[in-house]
């Protein structure tokens, strides 16, 4: 109509870029370290939402399997676990540098992801989630007897990393997530909105049908499940800078569990689903439900909630938190819609007709 | 005539068993280039045994499948150990499924196999899978050459789209498509890889008169336009007779007769098998 809307529609149109909605996301999460250090937020609280971001990376991965490729494992704590005491080991035994134990985190998990992914793989659904399992039990039982590596259950000490020459401190680590997160958002959107992504989804719809189209079942399982693990590892080696120490109590199943209950629960391919998911796993029940006065003190509350949360999510809201989401943002437009084709003497249909753009 | 005709797909000496039940019996048939070719039986005949046979679903126990692939070269999509020698029938029989389509030979499926989660174009894209020469890390990244395949074959996708008439719901979600729109879907999907030969299982089933007849239409279209050899399994005598150039009819997996729709109509053998198994009933 006037040459002022072309502005307005302009931004519009950025804002729909995925890419800028993830930098525009890590942007405002830079804040946190600022409004934590000002006193306004608590620094414990920066801490759990860390830990939310840390999960909302091992989440992504577990999304690309989950959600894309139709795989389920049990074994991310295991290989998070294993990232962890990596990048301890790196730094702390063999003296080397963040670079080499975030590389070493990711890498090695990876490559035993792969050795284990090649055998087990051809299992299905739950076949596969029984084996991989079965190796982060493994995992566990090693990081418990293996103290030369991991300190036992004593536990693993590091400290905050150095970067570039400066000493980080918790809030400095945490920008190090964010950046981190924000980079593996936009590897994962790209990843999957293309033609391997295309070949993830096939094989999830139709084994029958992706082979057809010439997808590689066993190339494609391995690389999803190859990421997955990629991911897993790199959270287990933030998690080891953000929290200086790694107990084998915490790469127990309960973690692999909540990091699928992450993903159901934030939704299905869904990327920014996935944070929220981690956010309300994770988040809540460290920032809201044990602070509650009564409740807060019941001991497995977080699984309660989860387990609760779970099954309803799954009975009323198959797509999670992202479906509602979409669900909330259609009823506004069609309110929206109806108001304006209730003022008398404008045209009706003034709302374009919703593009579907491809969501992050 | 029949001499000078290239082929396009030899299957010889065809055999397949399951348990006790021999479901193909040493079945063979020629199918040339150029060719709409139907394949037809009562139930139970072995029509998409032979289907999956050629497709390498299934392992023969006997027999070959030879199909010609003289552009591989051009086609790039084999390495270089996969290639067949020049102006060689490639037996495809023991090549792994996924690498079928690389030859240049893709099919569609009895119950449309479209993902629902996906968009129109989205779904057709998945057709043009073994063109994409990116690596993961290039997508990933998005750099230059991942993004003008992406480019490319998005293009291709809209005017495959277009040419079966819907480019204009290409963004709407595959999920909920009446059951003629995800049929074309999956015609789509096929045109993508430039085929040789397109494989068609009972592409008629659940369309209605109205849809059969435009299916018919959509057929010829596809031929004259990518030139390309049709072989399809199809129920509907009717789409049989209108648009296959020859047909071969088999009965419990042995070859009964194979000529032009007038001769097979004809046919004593055939009259007999259909005859045979109404009376059954």
């Amino acid at each position: 109509m006037t040459a002022t809307i072309k502005p307005q529609k302009a931004i519009q149109a950025v804002l729909k870029n995925a890419h800028v909605q993830f930098l525009v996301f890590g942007g405002l999460l830079l804040l946190l370290p600022v409004i934590a250090e000002s006193g306004i937020m608590k620094m414990s609280t920066l801490e759990t939402l860390g830990f939310v971001l840390i999960y909302s990376i091992v989440s992504i991965g577990m999304n690309l399997l989950l959600g894309y490729s139709g795989l389920v494992s049990l074994g991310t704590a295991g290989f998070m676990g294993l990232g962890a005491y990596l990048a301890a080991y790196t730094v702390e035994n063999l003296s080397l540098s963040f670079w080499v134990a975030v590389f070493a985190a990711m890498v090695i998990p990876t490559a035993i992801g792969l050795a284990v992914g090649a055998i087990s793989l051809r299992l299905r659904n739950i076949y596969l989630a029984i084996a991989t399992l079965c190796i982060s039990e493994i995992l566990m039982k090693t990081f418990e007897q293996l103290d030369w590596f991991t300190g036992g259950t004593a536990g693993k000490q590091s400290q905050y990393p150095t970067i570039f020459g400066d000493k980080l401190d918790r809030g400095g680590v945490f920008v190090v997530i964010v950046v981190v997160l924000v980079l593996i958002m936009m590897l994962t959107h790209n990843i999957v909105n293309g033609q391997m992504g295309r070949a993830l989804h096939a094989m999830r719809s139709s084994e029958v049908a992706a082979q057809a189209m010439g997808v590689n079942l066993v190339k494609y399982k391995l690389v999803a499940f190859a990421l997955a693990t990629a991911y897993a590892g790199l959270g287990g080696g933030l998690y080891l800078f953000f929290l200086k120490s790694s107990y084998p109590s915490t790469w127990s199943l309960m973690l692999s569990l909540n990091v699928i209950a992450m993903v159901v629960v934030g939704g299905l391919r869904s990327i920014f689903g996935t944070v929220a998911g981690a956010v309300i796993i994770w988040g809540v029940p460290e920032l809201v439900l044990k602070k509650l006065p009564v409740i807060g003190s019941i001991s497995g509350l977080p699984y309660i909630f989860s387990g609760i949360l779970i099954i309803v999510v799954i009975m009323f809201f198959p797509r999670g938190l992202k479906g509602l989401f979409d669900i909330i943002v259609d009823r506004i437009r069609r309110l929206s819609k109806k108001k304006v084709s209730a003022v008398p003497g404008k045209s009706a249909d003034t709302t374009e007709p919703t593009e579907p753009e491809v969501q992050p | 005539m029949e001499n000078t005709r290239k082929e396009a797909l030899r299957i010889e000496k065809l055999s397949i068993q399951f348990g006790g039940l021999k479901a193909l019996d040493d079945l063979s048939f020629t199918v040339y280039e150029n060719e709409i070719f139907g394949l037809i039986g009562p139930n139970g005949a072995g029509k998409t045994t032979v289907f999956n046979c050629i497709t390498q679903f299934y392992k023969p126990d006997a027999g070959h499948v030879f199909f010609n692939a003289s552009d591989a070269r051009q086609r790039g999509h084999l390495k270089r150990r996969d290639l067949p020698a020049d102006g060689e029938m490639v037996d495809l029989v023991g090549k792994p499924v996924h690498r079928i389509i690389r030859y240049g030979l893709v099919r569609t499926f009895q119950n449309v196999e479209v993902i629902p989660e996906l968009s129109l174009i989205d779904n057709v894209l998945i057709g043009a899978h073994v063109d994409f020469n990116s690596t993961m890390f290039e997508q990933a990244l998005r750099l230059p050459r991942a993004r003008r395949e992406e480019k490319k074959h998005r293009a291709q996708a809209v005017k495959a789209m277009e040419f079966l008439g819907i480019a204009d719901i290409k963004d709407q979600l595959a999920g909920g498509q009446p059951y003629g729109i995800l049929k074309k879907i999956e015609m789509t999907r096929t045109l993508m890889c430039e085929p040789r030969l397109i494989i068609l299982d009972e592409p008629a089933a659940g369309l209605n008169n109205t849809e059969t007849e435009e299916l018919a239409k959509i057929i010829h279209m596809i031929r004259e336009n990518y030139h390309c050899t049709i072989l399809l399994v199809e129920h509907d005598m009717r789409l049989v007779m209108e648009v296959c150039d020859r047909i071969c009819a088999i009965s419990f997996g042995k070859f009964l007769a194979t000529g032009t729709p007038a001769e097979i109509q004809k046919d004593k053998s055939v009259q007999e098998a259909y005859l045979g198994e109404q009376e059954d009933e």
